[in-house]
């Protein structure tokens, strides 16, 4: 089967998407890996400017040691231990009652995957609105015209008003509201595919847990949950993945300031940073963050891999 | 306990909205199980068995009827509430938890007066595997076991709980030939020890037969005849009963009634006095023919099977209905293979006459 | 087993007909309790976005807020519509998501049916190369990309906001499975008849294969209708800006007193035609989500 000419024309279907690959995939692995190792190289001086750069890690050891590092990498893994864990919990309770139902089942299914098709930044503008107060917050005497309708909740259920993302605001308060922003839109791709896990799960499990007189709690933590366990591994390692790149859901909400007025840049992510390193003209610094990105990833994947072996082999 | 099926029927809505036709899988059933038997449902597959049982064990609900438990209507109540035990025709056992966990798990559900301590439940639940003789597979997962392990490791986690009444749905359906013939033996075995009221549904009648303290025959939905198998085998109530029991089948011959008398073909086999004329539709056990040299019945043989304690005999007649007539005859009867023709006399017990548009059985008067 | 024949307790059948019937209902009413307050969680920044483009300002700054404008005002949307531009960044998107995503859909198509049923050296091993660079979070590829646009001359062009991002491995992995799954003699009774391999792509498997194309369509859409770092990176000049960009860019304060409902108007505004897509091709969205399990 295999003649010249089948080879030929295999090589001509091919030809667009392998020139493109070669310059925008595989050029960049090489490349981006060498700067990231060749301390004072750049892709842009490359051309004609200074050819005095050598073999070293000092790209590495520049990006971990600054402090923005630090902060940025505390921000992606605090919101991935926070977001993952709460948005897979909540997706599985919604899509074990969602599957438990009859009626009404297809309308919330589609209400349930809404937050899906949405645009990030504008969906993020919408959040900060409902958080933001107006009003002069920092003065001795404040002075509040709008507390923002979360805030207007809590104080109508008797509790003190926060100032969430406002100038001034606190480290935690903002993350509360990256946190619930991330899970509202961690939550459709979620329950999607755990719903769809549900229902591929074999019925006769579920009578021979009413023959036994199974209560409903111990059916989902004993039977559903295990049997479910493959695609619960899935959706928490795209969580992960999800969470580490995280930087949109925060421009949309803080701005390219990224963080409240009074303190820019508080709440940077991995992303955010190699793209500021990058404006900055430092593209050995961003090559070795986006390594260092890569890396993270990947061992987290591997963990994850790894557990969930341990824990769904059956 | 006994369990009253009243007036059970189960109609499904069609699949086909349009088309509007309804399937009626279970029609009227009638019957009282009577304490500590076992009950085989039979019948080929559609006949409504498998959704009489799940009405039983309230997975489904009949669409009217009532099933009583003893003497509490417990139509209306869920599964979970019946206490029974359910060996399903592909086990559904858990597959992410080992053989012991899967035979703890009813236990650990009991609540009230049936509440056990751990002790107790590790006791009930090797207690069970020994009666199925799987403790030496206690820790393997369900995926590491052969089919009829599996199938032993389902009636463990269906008993171990003693239920009142045990349901199995083709139990024996994944086994080969001879661990199904020893599996049923043990599931009679454990039966008459425990003396569970237990309904077990199954296509194969010599499995039904072999094992059950009655029988219910069922066709389309509707029952054709209870009663103890060999009541059942020996005294068919119509022409679908008479086939369906027994191996080899019945032979089934077009026949007529003439002047009190049975005709199949040119020949008067059988007196029937009291039988209005009337073609009819013969059923003869292939036990039900004697060798004769001078018997009314002429056969063209085809050849002859020794199995022996028997004689198999195949031969063809014109009138039968199925291509091949197959009789079991002692093998102390001596016959010639090369012979053309073999002639029959015919046992007056073991010959069935059914009405030739009812199929329904047409009695011949004793004497 | 002599000990223990003693069979299980009778279940008290009334007490349990009693407990099916209250617990029963409450249980099931307790599903679509929780069920109806996530769903109203999800939905309150929609409701949200929605009554708050129609308020007046002064209205919007009341507190306690009115959940539901007292009068509705309309020309947020106008003000809107002026403020970011809007009409230029929705041409520009469209174009930019028009031309990519059929340039994708013909390289992907090519590529997949290479992969799928064509012959050649090394096809195994590439495929699992290909494969393996799914894996890279895509910032690593960026850094590169940008110092090579920049070289090529591409900075603010529609050429760099669409060519490096036309070959998706995703989609060409989607796409050979579809292909794989329509049977091989269709394709010897087709070279038996003297049918072209290009005739035979575009006359059997594109379109037996068109539901994965349209879900690949509608990802590529949304993808550049959400598209906002690579953009603003290469592309933020005012004639080729997309519309998440000039979104940003026209309101670049989220906190402090700021003229939400023109924002909202603003947003409502972008978020729309998502949702028509979202409306009348729902199911095809969802069947290309749930096997990717990346946004856009």
């Amino acid at each position: 089967m295999v003649d010249s000419k089948q080879q030929w024309k295999a090589w001509i279907y091919l030809a667009p998407a392998i020139v493109l690959l070669l310059l925008f995939t595989v050029w960049p692995i090489i490349n981006t890996v060498s700067m990231a190792f060749l301390e004072g190289y750049s892709g842009l001086t490359k051309v004609g400017g200074e050819t005095t750069f050598r073999l070293g890690i000092g790209n590495f050891t520049r990006v971990v040691g600054h402090p923005d590092f630090r902060q940025a990498l505390l921000n992606t893994v605090l919101l991935c231990v926070l977001t993952v864990p709460i948005s897979t919990v909540l997706a599985l309770l919604i899509a074990v009652a969602l599957n438990s139902i009859k009626p009404l089942q297809k309308a919330l299914q589609t209400i349930f995957f809404l937050p899906y098709v949405t645009n990030s930044i504008a969906i993020g503008m919408v959040f900060a609105a409902m958080f933001n107060v107006i009003g002069s917050i920092g003065t001795r005497r404040p002075m509040i015209v709008s507390y923002g309708v979360v805030n207007d909740i809590i104080r109508f259920f008797g509790g003190n008003w926060v100032n969430w993302i406002n100038s001034g605001s606190e480290y935690w308060a903002n993350m509360f509201v990256m946190v619930v922003y991330i899970v509202w839109n961690a939550l459709p791709f979620k329950i999607l595919v755990l719903l769809g896990g549900l229902q591929s799960i074999n019925k006769q499990y579920y009578d021979a847990a009413k023959v036994d007189s199974t209560p409903r709690w111990r059916v989902l933590t004993k039977i559903t949950v295990p049997l479910l366990s493959p695609m619960l591994a899935y959706v928490v390692i795209t969580g992960f993945i999800g969470g580490f790149k995280e930087y949109t859901s925060i421009a949309g909400i803080f701005g390219e300031n990224m963080g409240p007025a009074h303190d820019a840049g508080r709440m940077n992510t991995m992303v955010g940073l190699i793209y500021d390193s990058l404006e900055k003209d430092n593209q050995g610094g961003a090559s070795a963050a986006a390594l260092i990105l890569f890396g993270i990833i990947l061992v987290v994947t591997l963990i994850n891999l790894w557990v969930s072996k341990k824990r769904t082999h059956y | 306990m006994k369990i009253v099926l009243k007036n059970l029927t189960k109609i499904f809505p069609s699949r086909n909205k349009k088309a509007g036709e309804e399937v009626i899988a279970v029609n009227n059933f009638d019957f009282t199980i009577p304490d500590g038997k076992l009950i085989g449902l039979l019948g080929p597959s559609g006949c409504g068995k498998s959704t009489t049982l799940y009405m039983i064990s309230g997975l489904q609900k009949p669409t009217s009827g009532q099933i009583f438990f003893g003497d509490d209507d417990v139509t209306e109540l869920s599964t979970e509430n019946r206490g029974i035990g359910l060996v399903f025709q592909n086990y559904a056992l858990y597959p992410h938890l080992t053989v012991k966990q899967n035979i703890l798990f009813p236990l650990q559900n009991l609540r009230g007066e049936d509440k056990m301590t751990k002790q107790q439940m590790l006791e009930r639940a090797y207690e069970a595997a020994k009666l199925v003789q799987i403790e030496e597979l206690m820790d393997r997962k369900p995926s590491e076991l052969s089919g009829g392990q599996q199938q032993r490791v389902a009636i463990a986690r269906a008993l171990v709980k003693m239920p009142r009444v045990l349901l199995l749905d083709e139990p024996l359906s994944n086994l080969d030939a001879r661990l199904r013939l020893q599996t049923r033996e043990e599931i009679r075995r454990i039966q008459k020890e425990t003396k569970i009221t237990t309904v077990f549904v199954t296509h194969d009648q010599e499995e039904a037969m072999s094992i059950s303290d009655m029988i219910v025959v069922m066709k389309l939905g509707v029952v054709q005849q209870i009663g103890k198998p060999q009541e059942v085998y020996d005294s068919p109530e119509n022409l679908f009963v008479a086939k369906f029991l027994g191996t080899p089948p019945i032979n089934v011959f077009e026949g007529e009634i003439k002047s009190g008398k049975l005709y199949i073909g040119e020949a008067a086999v059988l007196e029937t006095p009291g039988i209005d004329d009337q073609p009819v539709h013969v059923g003869i056990r292939p036990e039900g023919f004697i060798l004769d040299d001078n018997g009314p019945l002429k056969c063209k043989l085809n050849n002859v099977e020794v199995m022996g304690r028997d004689v198999s005999i195949v031969s063809t007649h014109t009138a039968s209905q199925n291509p091949q007539v197959r009789s079991i005859i002692d093998a102390d009867n001596k016959i010639d293979p090369d012979t053309e023709e073999v002639r029959f006399a015919l046992k007056p017990h073991k010959t069935f006459i059914f009405n030739k548009d009812t199929e329904e059985r047409i009695f011949i008067e004793e004497k | 087993m002599s000990e223990s024949i003693r069979t299980m307790h009778t279940p008290n059948v009334k007490k349990n007909s009693l407990r099916q019937k209250i617990l029963r209902p409450v249980g099931l009413g307790g599903v679509y309790l929780f069920l109806f307050i996530m769903a109203a969680i999800v939905l309150f920044p929609f409701y949200w976005m929605v009554i708050s483009s129609l308020k007046s300002l002064a209205e919007y700054r009341l507190s306690p807020p009115t959940f539901f404008p007292k009068t509705i005002l309309l020309s947020n949307y106008a003000e809107a519509f002026t403020t970011a531009s809007l009409g230029r960044l929705f041409m520009n998107t469209m174009y930019v998501g028009l031309v990519s995503t059929l340039l994708s859909l013909a390289i992907t198509i090519f590529t997949a049916f290479a992969f799928a049923r064509l012959e050649f050296k090394g096809k195994e091993l590439l495929f699992a190369a290909l494969l393996a660079t799914m894996m890279i979070p895509g910032e690593l590829f960026t850094i590169t990309n940008y110092s090579t646009v920049i070289s090529f001359g591409w900075l603010n062009s529609y050429t760099v906001l669409i060519v490096p991002f036309l070959v998706s491995i995703f989609y060409i992995y989607l796409l050979r499975q579809n292909f794989l799954q329509i049977p091989n003699e269709l394709y010897l009774a087709a070279k038996v008849d003297g049918t072209s391999d290009f005739k035979y792509l575009w006359k059997v498997m594109v379109p037996l294969s068109l539901p994965t194309l349209i879900s690949i369509t509608i990802l590529k859409m949304m993808g550049a209708w959400n598209s906002y770092i690579w953009p603003r990176l290469v592309a933020n000049d005012e004639a080729h800006r997309m519309i998440t960009n000039g979104l940003r860019n026209a309101f670049t304060d989220t906190t402090g007193d700021v003229n939400y409902p023109v924002q909202m108007a603003a947003v409502a505004l972008v978020s729309a035609p998502l949702f028509l897509v979202f409306v009348f091709l729902r199911k095809y969205i969802m069947s290309g989500v749930s096997r990717s399990g990346i946004k856009g």
